[in-house]
């Protein structure tokens, strides 16, 4: 267990070293430069300007040397300046991953307020139409795109009450309509989530239903609502920490799309507007943070995993 | 001599042959699985959409014309856009993006997952060390920065996007074949074959890679809407198919939002069109998956 955990931290550095790399050598390997989109097309035209250019945003080095520049910066929490506006890019990627985080906080608050009463009931109904109703639920929170979703929940409104829910981001300035904003992209976000974690809930409280010691606990007279959420539950729980894990994982994928639709100034809205622009350092850092978040929840999961359930070992 | 013909004619009872094994299989799933019979159904519907939509609307999908932002009606069943071009046609044609990408995604990503896993998983060691770094890597990896550079590097069109799409899936099933292989691989009949002498090939691809049939099945049934939702993710994000191809994800994204609010046909039926053929998939995948594995029943 002890090596494990060592080997997975010390692994950790590595991955995120290989995938800034790989980040690193995919993005410059596109078509346009960066100091075209930083001049815009007109400006290109002028060779002097262009060769300028170039030199102040250190692309005339070569490229293992701008990846080592950029690194011994990174490695101390500076991700540079913005190609295209020369801000730096390391507080606004603070200010974002945090708008993220709180997206991903919610998400999952979300998820396990839908999901787990769903499975409880389902698979207390296991076999009856409740059941066959709620699975059939399931499948379709899995099914629907949530940028469909999203969509209707913009437009369909405003074509009947002439209202969006849209609105500009204020932060937590006015906190009870920061959490109203958020909600809503949370709430989308979690359908698929809540269906996933309904589905693992349903089957794990199914297994431990089955077993000596709910037989025992009924055959002594408990309620069976006790023996559900005291003894059936509190089993499955195990099974739901890595859905939580999980899901806070996923919501990075899923907060690109959502972002932007809901113009959350988030890291997934960053790093789109960031790829079609060419600017270098704003995906670099976003993607670093990305990978840093994925693979620390990851552990995270696997070593609380084995921590509270004894039973596993790695 | 009686003793004989006694031997001679033993109690022979009737192996049923493989036909009809598959067919008794079959009939068994129909009678157990009702909604991956609907699932089934839905699907076959969607296919037959996406062969004939030639025939089934002899609108062009791509033309644009001069009945603009049209409802619903008899000439345009769902409605037309902005440049005139009919919605109804833009499903049809679109049910083949989407079916094209799924299908080649799911061969090319279960195809590379499962000999990936075979190699690591078998031969374990150094080999298996390096190609389950690489698949950690790429897992760490936001999957849509792939997408977003690769359609950037190699030009919008199907090609980039199955490849760009099996990248993500490839490491994710090469992680759960090679769980399987694993198990595989201290079975009784791999000593048994080894004993007798098979290669290591014959012993991978003719002994361990049947066993994987089941969970390969299952595998690609749950890729397969994950990869069209996928698809139309990118094609939502303006990095799926050339500009103006028919695509459900597409066709739900860019200048078409300014319109929403006049025209909410336009946002209906592709996203529509999208979730049926998703959740068609999931539960004939859903179904599948409680008849070949039962351990994993209920389990995604």
């Amino acid at each position: 267990m002890r090596t494990y955990v060592l080997r997975r931290v010390l692994l950790f550095p590595l991955l995120v070293l290989a995938v800034s790399m790989i980040t690193f050598f995919l993005i410059r390997a596109l078509p346009g430069d960066a100091a075209v989109a930083r001049l815009g097309a007109a400006g290109a035209q002028c060779d002097t300007c262009f060769d300028q250019v170039r030199k102040e945003l250190g692309l005339d080095k070569s490229k293992p040397e701008q990846y080592w520049i950029w690194f011994s910066d990174a490695i101390r929490g500076d991700f540079g300046l913005s190609t295209a506006t020369r801000q730096r890019v390391s507080p606004e990627l603070r200010d974002r991953v945090w708008n993220t985080f709180q997206l991903g906080v919610l998400t999952i608050f979300f998820t396990l307020a839908l999901g787990i009463p769903v499975g409880i009931l389902s698979a207390v109904r296991a076999g009856k139409p409740v059941d066959y109703i709620l699975r059939f639920l399931s499948i379709l929170g899995l099914s629907v795109p949530s940028f469909w979703i999203a969509t209707l929940v913009i437009f369909m409104p405003v074509i009947w009450w002439g209202w969006t829910p849209l609105d500009n981001y204020v932060g937590w300035s006015d906190p009870l309509k920061h959490l109203q904003l958020l909600a809503l992209p949370a709430f989308i976000l979690a359908i698929s989530g809540s269906a996933y974690t309904a589905r693992i809930t349903r089957s794990s409280m199914l297994e431990t239903l089955s077993s000596d010691f709910v037989r025992t606990a009924r055959a002594k007279g408990l309620w069976e609502r006790v023996v559900i959420l005291r003894h059936v539950l509190r089993n499955s729980m195990l099974t739901l920490l890595t859905v939580i894990g999980l899901q806070f994982a996923t919501v990075l994928g899923g907060s690109v799309v959502i972002e932007t639709i809901f113009g959350v100034p988030g890291m997934g809205a960053w790093l789109v507007f960031a790829v079609s622009n060419r600017d270098y350092q704003i995906v670099q850092g976003v993607t670093v943070i990305f990978a840093m978040w994925f693979v620390a929840i990851t552990l995270l999961t696997d070593v609380l995993y084995a921590w509270v359930d004894p039973r596993i070992r790695y | 001599m009686a003793q004989a013909t006694a031997i001679s004619a033993p109690v022979v009872i009737a192996a049923p042959t493989l036909l009809q094994r598959q067919w008794r299989w079959i009939v068994r799933f129909v009678r157990t699985q009702p909604l991956g019979v609907l699932g089934a159904a839905i699907i076959l519907l969607i296919v037959f959409a996406a062969l004939f939509a030639g025939v089934l609307t002899s609108k062009d999908p791509v033309a644009t014309s001069t009945d603009i932002l049209q409802k619903p009606s008899a000439d345009h069943f769902f409605g037309t856009t902005r440049q005139g071009k009919d919605v109804y046609a833009r499903v049809l044609y679109g049910a083949r993006v989407s079916l094209e990408v799924g299908l080649f995604t799911v061969l090319l990503s279960v195809m590379g997952g499962t000999v990936l896993a075979l190699v690591a998983g078998y031969f374990g060691g150094l080999v298996d060390q390096i190609i389950s770094r690489i698949a950690d890597v790429l897992i760490s990896f936001p999957s849509i920065l792939f997408a977003l550079t690769l359609a950037t590097a190699l030009g919008k069109g199907l090609t980039t996007m199955v490849i760009s799409i099996s990248i993500i899936f490839i490491p994710i099933i090469m992680r759960i074949m090679r769980g399987a292989v694993l198990q595989q691989r201290s079975a009784q009949y791999v000593e048994a074959a080894r004993v007798l002498g098979a290669t290591e090939w014959r012993i991978i691809f003719g002994h361990i890679l049947p066993n994987l049939m089941s969970i390969a099945i299952i595998t690609a049934s749950s890729t397969l809407p994950a990869a069209i939702l996928t698809e139309s993710g990118l094609s939502f994000l303006g990095v799926g198919v050339a500009l103006g191809e028919p695509s459900w994800g597409g066709d739900l994204s860019g200048d078409s939002r300014q319109f929403f609010q006049i025209a909410w046909w336009m946002a209906i039926f592709p996203g529509a069109a999208l979730s049926l053929t998703v959740l068609a998939f999931n539960l004939l995948g859903d179904s599948l998956r409680d008849t070949l594995d039962p351990r994993l029943r209920g389990v995604r």
